[in-house]
């Protein structure tokens, strides 16, 4: 049945309304009308059973319960495939003997459901196909619940040669049948309510009362079912939550689907061998040719998964836990936590979170703040718990439960409300901090040492001689000019200059002067600082002296021919300048710091020590200088960030250090020169001093019992087992963690998360930003595979991927990552192939079908990519400082870009062509693409390659890059032309830029076949192709499925 | 020299506001820091403290003045002239009550105020030098009888919470003693009585008792 299913696309896409859908198809039940009335008049107690969730206010509820066409709402490929297909095969057998099923169950509930159902197909009717199907496998009426899971099918294009369901369809998974052994009574023979389709509860609750009342005959009956279905799956989330009545009565349907009722269908009772011969298939499959010595026999390149639709981010947890905190700020690599120590071992991808504290939030949603300050913070009084929309109230309120250490804790006086029958208190809507995963407390003074820090900014400026040259000192002055305006904080911000070259300048910037004095100190050994005030200004009050400084800075080295830079010594004096207050030191670096302390080697990059055991080292930060000055930074609350210019070695590793420990940043602007990399110094020198950051911040990652959080990666210092000081965060920092399980086996059904960020506003409130997150604990690896969330497993697998390149070679940490990726689809392979007998085909899971080119792309990454000659040991170093902070999103397209052509777009001069279509035409990233007629942007979020075909238009070219189009793109700049086509071109560009505005994407121009340029832009990061000895996406995959069929 | 000024509402010792990089030089102001937090504790239990006052702590002295239910709070060297320090507080009031006199009673969080530290910084750095002509100035202003002011040590400061406690923990002692000692007493009354009456109630029994037996057998 499941495979015959006519209509693939006009699946509803929420599970929810599946159900519906596939009722459509039985017609049966037309004529019942009057008792599904009255029918439906009996279940309306229901609703108020079905009260105990939450967070019932969903604006989408109304929708559910009216037309088919009305339910798709968020289309998400994922959930939709999870629940898609088994409507079919379940109407079948539950709609199909409804009138049996009526009889047979004459308590009020179950009648209802069996009413629900056909009510529902009294809509128009999809497609009449079904229908004889629906009528025939109808008869035996036991065959319950099949749940076929023709994977596929919704993903947005699916590939030709994807195999959908019906393959292996008669073949039950084997999770399948453990379950059902394990449950003896998981076979009921009720017809048929399906908890699993409902999978948002809320959405089902809210609509209950409204449409009794108004639509009467149609709606009213569906509603039984809902209530039905999510009071199941309430039962299976939160035991002991009351049963409700309704529930009592429906004992039969499915206690199996305990964790994940929407997810574990396929697992669901008795396979019907014959009668639906689509069953269930919950992985997509991959023909690779029948032998795997056969070479490129059968593997179609087009047909390999792509993420053209960039992220996409699964949304079954926030389905099951609608309190949740977003995923922009939390997201698990599995959402299904493993039960078991021995589980968790066969999982061979890194198990663990990506934890964005400071996300920002889409335009127009806020994170609500509660002040506690009178009553003091609810906390749990042993786990230290932040109160959360998890936490249940007993006793009547008297005493809550804290859900990650299940202690029963007081209710303080002030805090104490009543608790209606189903255990909710009476004043949740007004008590954010119970409903929603995010949230902000203002914090009493206990969570302060001292008075809430100013934001500070001081600066340390190399003004060597290569610093004059290429200009980078006069964009810089002049971008700080411009930002001061805009510098959070006002009027309590904090500012102070040093430069250095190999004597080090001081500035009194006193508000009474009317030019600031300079002070230089030329010893190095023993730094002292000239003036014990002054050097750190109040910005307000020392306004004019600070813009004067500015002014003159570019002009007073001009004529400095000093090439020393004395960084160590000057970064001792910066400290001892801030170091009472703390705040952000931006260092401004332009070649190797070569005199004082901290001077580092011109170790320079060797191309005889790769492949040998040495090459790690040049990887590695050699001077341990850094590394203890950073430790010290961070205890006084300063945080570092790099910015380095230097064409020639600067020692990136070394100096990076200073970053990595202090939650700063690294930014590298190779052979930098004002007139080429003005736009981009500026952009990001104006985004790092005026985006929001939280000041003097610390981090932890609560979570429940039996699980624990092991080791972090990113830019931090751990201050404790598992206290992350973070002198300076912003929304463009991201930290992994990884999880592991203390005990072998885990008895409860969910395990919680809570981040918690204690932090010190621009504007001098001290504040706690909390996100909790739940996840189900499963017992089955099929499930932790589905819920799978392949860009976070990137995210921490690349972090691990970096910090392994820095103490062994790269082709061993490539072959790791390759291990890896190998073990996993082996360990999957194992789980399902020997049933099915796909020798020949290359199977994974759906939630992880980007993971194989996503793994081969962080094999190409600038960190990790080829040897020597590959990439410049500076660059790689920075690339890999700058990965470990990255937030997921930015993370895959720098991984794998945006490619798209603009020559139509650009060429057409139809004022209304719409900017934003073309941003949704990815291409896949081979040259085969590449049209030599065309225009084509590439963009990683980092830069922008702009790319001319060979026989493009001469016009077009001059249009855009103006008279000189012939001559050498590497001088050429894209600059506004006063034409149609350039400022076409701008618009794209600039809305390309707006949607990533945490880097400035420069322009690079590249005319095809024009080498080596051509190669080095773009050549080199086009992820499918074969490049540098590293493989094409088509022979990655064949050599996967090569390793994973040995030993298997 | 003004090491540390601080400024608490006295309703509930909630810091409204600090001086910036305050006790740079002070080699343990962490100590002396907690001592103020103490000190406001104390104010806020509402013991009848004079509106100024000086207390002597180590090798400082803190000075504070209360104003409009405001704390203003600094720690000087001891050699430091008193009147400065009160003319140094006196300027942070002005300046404090006009800038947010009328939010005081509503902050609700602690340093809400912690703007003005700024202006502190300011103004403590007119004060850093007594013999500035400025400051001379106001030396020979006889601007305030700073000589009536108290002078306490910190350690009589802080104590005289610890001894109120003491007082009634003695109190109330007391009282369940005494009310032991009422209960024994009525005890012991009664048993005066039982003592007094017995042996008349004994022999009347037996005396009854032989009439009776008399009755019975004659």
């Amino acid at each position: 049945m499941g495979t015959e299913n006519p209509n693939p696309p006009s699946y509803p896409v929420r599970p929810a309304a599946t159900p519906f859908a596939a009722m459509q198809s039985t017609p049966p039940f037309l004529s019942s009308g009057p008792v599904a009335g009255s029918e439906s008049s009996s279940f309306r107690p229901v609703p108020p059973a079905s009260s105990q969730f939450r967070a019932p206010p969903f604006s989408s509820g109304p929708v559910v319960g009216s037309e088919v066409p009305a339910f798709r709402p968020p289309p998400s490929g994922r959930s939709n495939e999870l629940v898609g297909p088994p409507p079919s095969s379940s109407s079948s057998s539950s709609h199909g003997p409804p009138a049996a099923g009526f009889q047979r169950f004459p308590t009020p509930s179950l009648p209802s459901v069996g009413h629900a159902v056909p009510q529902r197909t009294g809509q128009p009717v999809l497609s009449p196909t079904t229908r004889p199907a629906a009528g025939t496998v109808a008869s035996p009426p036991i065959s319950l619940l099949s749940q076929p899971q023709p994977p596929s099918i919704p993903m947005g294009s699916p590939p030709p040669s994807m195999k959908t369901g019906q393959v292996n369809g008669n073949i039950p998974p084997p999770a399948h049948q453990l379950l059902s052994s394990s449950r003896p009574n998981v076979q009921p023979s009720s017809p048929p309510v399906r908890p699993s389709y409902v999978t948002t509860p809320g959405i089902s609750q809210a609509t209950i009362p409204g449409y009794v009342n108004a639509q009467p005959n149609t709606v009213a009956q569906a509603q039984p079912m809902q209530p039905a279905s999510f009071t199941l799956q309430q039962r299976g989330y939160a035991p002991g939550a009351p049963p409700t009545p309704f529930l009592a009565q429906q004992r039969s349907v499915n206690p199996p689907s305990l964790y994940s009722g929407n997810q574990m269908q396929h697992h669901v009772v008795a396979p019907p061998t014959a009668t639906s011969p689509g069953l269930a298939e919950d992985f997509s499959s991959l023909s690779l040719g029948s032998v795997p010595g056969s070479f490129n026999a059968g593997i179609d390149n087009a047909a390999l998964p792509r993420p053209l639709d960039g992220d996409v981010e699964p949304k079954s947890l926030a389905e099951m836990y609608p309190m949740n905190c977003s995923s922009r700020s939390l997201r698990l690599t599995t959402s299904g936590i493993p039960s078991s120590m021995s589980l968790a071992s066969r999982w061979h991808l890194p198990l663990g979170a990506i934890v964005c504290p400071l996300a920002e939030p889409p335009a127009g949603e806020e994170v609500p703040i509660v002040n506690f300050v009178t009553t003091g913070i609810i906390r749990c009084k042993r786990c230290r718990t932040y109160v959360n929309p998890f936490v249940s109230f007993t006793d009547n309120g008297r005493k809550w439960k804290c859900n990650i250490c299940s202690i029963l804790n007081d209710v303080p006086g002030d805090y104490f409300a009543h608790v209606d029958a189903s255990g909710r208190r009476v004043d949740l809507d007004q008590r954010p901090e119970l409903t929603q995963g995010t949230i902000e407390f203002i914090a009493p003074a206990e969570y302060m040492v001292r008075p809430p820090m100013p934001p500070l900014y001081f600066f340390l400026i190399d003004v060597s001689i290569s610093a004059v040259k290429s200009g980078m000192i006069e964009v810089m002055a002049q971008t700080i000019k411009s930002c001061l305006d805009s510098l959070p904080g006002y009027p309590r911000t904090q500012i102070g200059f040093i430069t250095y070259d190999s004597t080090i300048h001081f500035y009194n910037m006193k508000s009474s002067l009317m030019q600031p004095q300079m002070m230089v100190v030329s010893d190095l050994d023993d730094v002292f600082i000239p003036l014990p005030d002054d050097l750190l200004v109040n910005l307000s009050e020392s306004r004019n002296v600070v813009d004067a400084f500015l002014d003159s800075l570019p002009s007073m080295f001009q004529d400095n021919t000093n090439v020393e830079s004395a960084l160590g010594s000057a970064l001792k004096a910066a400290f001892t300048v801030m170091r009472q207050l703390g705040g952000k030191l931006l260092i401004f670096q332009n070649t190797l710091p070569s005199l004082g302390v901290g001077r580092l080697r011109l170790r320079g990059d060797d191309i005889r020590v790769y492949g040998t055991d040495k090459e790690p080292a040049s990887r590695a930060p050699e001077d341990p200088f850094y590394k203890q000055m950073a430790a010290d930074l961070t205890k006084y609350q300063i945080a570092v960030n790099i910015y380095a210019f230097s064409d020639k070695y600067t020692d990136i590793a070394s100096l990076g250090t200073l970053a990595k420990y202090t939650g700063g940043q690294v930014y590298y602007y190779p052979s930098f020169q004002a007139s080429i990399h003005k736009d981009k110094l500026r952009h990001e020198l104006t985004r790092d001093l005026t985006r929001e950051t939280a000041w003097e911040a610390v981090m932890r990652i609560r979570c429940s019992k039996g699980v624990r959080f092991t080791n972090y990666h990113g830019n931090f210092m751990l201050r404790s087992t598992d206290l992350l000081a973070l002198p300076a965060v912003d929304c463009d920092k991201a930290y992994a963690a990884q999880l592991s399980l203390e005990e072998t086996l885990l008895t409860m059904q969910t395990v919680y998360f809570q981040v918690a960020l204690l932090y010190t506003s621009s504007s001098g409130e001290r504040r706690i930003r909390v996100h909790t997150a739940a996840a189900p604990v499963v017992a089955d690896l099929g499930e932790m595979y589905r819920l799978a969330d392949t860009g976070a497993i990137i995210s921490l697998l690349s972090r691990l991927a970096i910090e392994k390149s820095l103490s062994h070679k790269l082709e061993d940490t490539r072959n790791a990552v390759q291990l890896r990726i190998v073990k996993t689809l082996r360990e999957y392979r194992n789980l399902y192939a020997v049933q099915h007998r796909l020798s020949g085909k290359m199977i994974y899971p759906e939630s992880l079908k980007f993971l194989p080119l996503y793994g081969l792309a962080l094999c190409k990454s600038l960190p990790l990519r080829g040897g020597y000659a590959d990439a410049q040991i500076d660059e790689r170093c920075a690339a890999g400082y700058t990965m470990m902070a990255l937030p997921v999103k930015k993370l895959l397209k720098l991984l794998y870009p945006n490619l798209v052509r603009v020559d139509y777009s650009v060429v057409n001069l139809s004022p209304q062509t719409d900017e934003s279509n073309i941003i949704r035409k990815r291409l896949p990233l081979t040259a085969d693409c590449l049209d030599t007629r065309g225009l084509y942007i590439f963009d990683d979020g980092f830069r922008f390659i702009i790319w001319f075909g060979r026989s493009i238009s001469p016009d077009v070219v001059r249009n855009l890059v103006g008279e000189d189009f012939t001559g050498d793109y590497s001088k050429v700049s894209l600059s506004p032309r006063d034409n149609e086509m350039s400022r076409k071109l701008m618009k794209i560009l600039d809305k390309f830029r707006e949607s990533d505005p945490s880097y400035y994407q420069l322009c690079h121009l590249v005319r095809q076949a024009d080498q080596p340029r051509e190669g080095f832009f773009l050549l080199g990061n086009l992820v499918d192709d074969q490049n540098g000895g590293a493989n094409s996406y088509a022979d990655w995959i064949l050599q996967l499925h090569r390793q994973i069929q040995q030993n298997t | 020299m003004v090491k540390l000024t601080m400024i608490a509402r006295v309703t509930d010792g909630l810091p409204l506001a600090e001086g910036l990089d305050d006790g740079r030089d002070v080699p343990d102001s962490d100590f002396y820091k907690q001592q103020v937090k103490s000190l406001f504790k104390n104010l806020s239990r509402g013991q009848n403290e004079p509106s100024r006052m000086s207390i002597e702590t180590g090798p400082y002295i803190f000075h504070y003045i209360i104003e409009g239910r405001v704390c203003y709070l600094t720690m000087c060297d001891r050699s430091y002239p008193k009147k400065l320090s009160f003319q140094y507080l006196e300027d942070l009031k002005n300046e404090f009550e006009r800038a947010y006199g009328n939010q005081i009673e509503t902050a609700a969080r602690p340093y809400a105020f912690i703007k003005f530290d700024t202006f502190i910084q300011k103004t403590k750095k007119l004060y850093q030098d007594t013999r500035t002509q400025r400051n001379i100035a106001k030396l020979n202003d006889e601007l305030y009888e700073v000589h009536q002011i108290m002078t306490r040590n910190v350690q009589e400061v802080l104590g005289v919470g610890e001894k109120l406690d003491q007082v009634s923990q003695m109190s109330s002692r007391l009282t369940s003693e005494s009310r032991i000692y009422a209960d024994k007493a009525k005890d012991l009354n009664r048993q005066a009585l039982i003592r007094k009456w017995a042996p008349v109630a004994v022999v009347l029994g037996v005396v009854f008792l032989l009439f009776w037996v008399r009755k019975k057998f004659w």
